[in-house]
């Protein structure tokens, strides 16, 4: 069974939450959970709840890098749960680390102690974002990459991004042919300046890749594509659209269900789709978002992370270590010569 | 081999003071499923060979007559069931063909119950239990040390904690009285209690109080019994504090570790965790714990110590527990302080009605 370390103290609600997850891992699977934090607070959460020791170690450290910290500082830190925890896993003391903390330092922290994998110039973080579901047995997640551990990229970059997210999709959501898509300002191969066009050519001419073309932000949830690649700064702020999105939307449900009975009404009929979207949209329920490119493997997850989300992001990273996702990647990348 | 570090209690029972260790049946050594109907009347219907053991329980009732044993001393084990006698027979067999030592063991007559129309008492045992283990302890010498395994379904924590302070005169009988009437016991049960509690000689005789975590009960919900009662997630746990107390020997842990490994697919690490958890949670000192595993270490059963540097880092974080004030559960369970039941009785019997049940001395 892989040994997943899982950062303790970061996140908004940790080590509470975090602690929790892990709890319920350790009473539903065999995984082992290495926690990695404040001793005496994380006892302090475990004994309140039900949970198995027999899958649970501690890894003590006195420091946590708070949600706001600069990233770059905060790597001085060494005794900070984060870079502890990222220790243990380059040491090979765990197979995979779970952090629920601060992104920048979470993408710092791997980039200083994992090892890119060979061919890969720069590591992605990979979003799994829910779309609209085109015919049954489709994966109701698509796979957005990057979403923040870049701000530019080269081309180049953006087809190592493409190879690992189909390699992740091939991997995790069992998709045999992932879709890859670019995300561009129009579907035709001469839109979005000289990277994308560049970037297009490259990734038609790549074998072993389903490359469809190009794609809009209204494809995004469509579910056109399994794996769509971008920069950073495009794909952070598109995620963070569809997110933001659906919040409102949820909202401004609940505020119209306090104002008028007929509305009210209206949304009770409603309510098994509100539902039905709400669960859709829930990060909880797929865990968090890997950041590809390392030999080794870290799931991100969202900063106000719940025990659910915890546990989803602990099984998830068990699963990319027994599926071994960076060999994955590893081999497509050799295979570009 | 003993271990190096037995404890004051162990020390303090002097060579010749027989043991006595008192067994729940159901949960804390058999694996009995009893939630559904069905399940109740499989429970009942089954063979001794289809009879689950709870994975290292035979090995541990072993070990501590075979330790005794080997100090000169006597260890009887007597096992005490809510479950019908009608099943006595088929439990004995399991007995039998897991090659378990007892010296008694007593059930539960509910076709007594069904008898006086009580049906209500049919599912209460903490009446049935306090009067069956008073009659136990009359019947053997004062100076008896005992021990108590139950597991964390029902209210074993509560039946022997009771228990435990009716021997050592900390429970008025007033007090024990409004306690029994407000977890509803069987009020002829309650005189019976009663009597009993004012016929057994006062002494602190109960050591630890083992609970098996079966339903994995959060550990927190045990605070409230004291430092007396050690809940457990497995019989290497419960073996692990027994070494350390002078009542097993350490091969005798070696021998708990290995049935888990070979017949319940254990590993080292899971066992090494389960060490670890009960040092965080303060059953085991942590100087007490080194010596216990440095063996086990040798032997294979546990996993060799981590890289120089993670050794380091958990060094670290041992200097760090030292160095925290201690929490109260960690205190010595050879010095319990009174109990609160009342917050105990509102935890673990949150329906009883309120009448004050503190302890207080006869």
């Amino acid at each position: 069974m892989p040994t997943i370390a899982v950062d303790a103290m970061g996140g908004d609600h940790a080590p509470d939450e975090v602690v929790k997850g892990v709890a319920q891992v350790s009473l539903a699977t065999d995984i082992e959970c290495l926690l990695v934090g404040d001793e005496r607070r994380i006892q302090e959460n475990l004994e309140g709840v039900s949970y198995n020791p027999e899958h649970i170690a501690i890894l003590h450290c006195r420091d946590a890098i708070g949600m706001g910290e600069n990233p770059h500082e905060a790597m001085r830190r060494r005794d900070a749960s984060l870079l502890v925890g990222t220790r243990a896993v380059a040491e090979g003391r765990a197979d995979a680390l779970v952090s629920a903390g601060n992104t920048g330092a979470c993408i710092l922290a791997c980039a200083k102690h994992f090892p890119l994998i060979r061919g890969i110039r720069r590591a992605a973080l990979a979003s799994v974002y829910p779309r609209h579901v085109e015919y049954e047995g489709q994966d109701r997640f698509a796979l957005l990459l990057d979403v923040g551990a870049t701000v530019r990229c080269e081309a180049e970059e953006l087809v190592h991004f493409a190879i690992m997210g189909a390699g992740y999709a091939r991997r995790i959501s069992k998709v045999t042919s992932p879709r890859v898509a670019l995300l561009n300002m129009g579907s035709e191969e001469t839109k979005g300046g000289e990277t994308l066009v560049e970037a297009h050519r490259r990734l038609r001419a790549l074998a072993g890749i389903h490359f469809v073309g190009n794609v809009e932000g209204n494809d995004l949830v469509r579910g056109r594509a399994d794996v769509i690649v971008c920069e950073g700064l495009v794909g952070n702020i598109a995620l963070k659209l569809i997110e933001g999105v659906s919040e409102v939307f949820i909202d401004l449900a609940s505020v119209a269900a306090e104002r008028r009975l007929s509305w009210r009404l209206g949304l009770r009929l409603l309510a098994r789709g509100i539902e039905r979207l709400r669960e859709l949209t829930d990060y909880a329920q797929y865990g968090g978002s890997p950041i590809l490119g390392f030999e080794r493997l870290c799931i991100k997850c969202h900063g106000r992370s719940t025990a659910q989300a915890i546990a989803n992001a602990v099984k998830v990273a068990a699963k990319a270590v027994r599926d071994r996702v960076p060999s994955e990647i590893a081999a497509a990348v050799a295979a570009l010569g | 081999m003993r271990f190096g570090g037995g404890g004051r209690r162990a020390r303090s029972a002097g060579p010749a003071s027989p043991l006595v260790c008192r067994w729940d049946l159901d949960k804390t050594y058999l694996r009995s499923e009893f939630t559904t109907l069905r399940q109740l009347l499989r429970t009942a219907l089954e063979r001794p060979d289809q009879k689950v053991d709870v994975p290292g329980v035979a090995e541990l009732i072993r070990a501590l007559k075979a330790a005794a044993a080997s100090r000169g001393q006597t260890a009887l084990v007597y096992f005490v069931s809510a479950s019908p006698p009608q099943i006595g027979k088929a439990i004995r067999a399991k007995l039998a063909l897991d090659g378990v030592p007892y010296d008694g063991i007593v059930f539960k007559n509910q076709l007594e119950q069904l008898r006086r129309g009580k049906f209500r008492y049919l599912r209460e045992h903490v009446g049935f239990k306090l009067v069956e283990l008073l009659r136990g302890h009359l019947a053997v010498p004062a100076e008896t040390r005992e021990l108590c395994f139950g597991d964390d379904w029902e209210s074993d924590s509560l039946i022997y904690s009771l228990y435990a302070d009716v021997l050592a005169g900390r429970l008025a009988p007033a007090s024990l009285t409004t306690i029994l009437t407000r977890v509803r016991v069987d009020p002829l049960l309650v005189s019976q209690v009663i009597a009993l509690a004012t016929q057994v000689p006062r002494r602190d005789a109960v050591e630890r109080i083992f609970i098996n975590l079966d339903r994995r009960t959060p550990p927190a919900t045990f605070r409230l019994f004291g430092p007396r009662v050690v809940p457990t997630f497995n019989y290497f746990q419960t073996a692990a504090v027994l070494a350390v107390m002078g009542r097993l020997r350490l091969e005798d842990v070696g021998r708990v570790g290995t049935v888990l490994v070979e017949r319940s697919g254990y590993t080292a690490r899971r066992l090494e965790n389960s060490l670890d958890d009960l040092v965080r949670r303060g059953h085991l000192s942590l100087p007490a714990a080194e010596r216990l595993a440095a063996p086990l270490r040798a032997s294979g059963l546990l996993s060799p110590l981590p890289s120089p540097r993670s050794r380091w880092r958990r060094a670290l974080g041992r200097l760090g527990r030292w160095r925290r004030p201690a929490r109260p559960r960690t205190r010595s369970a050879t010095e319990p302080g009174p109990l609160d039941y009342d917050a105990i009785l509102a935890r673990v019997h949150p329906g009883a009605r309120h009448v004050a049940a503190s302890g207080g001395t006869p």
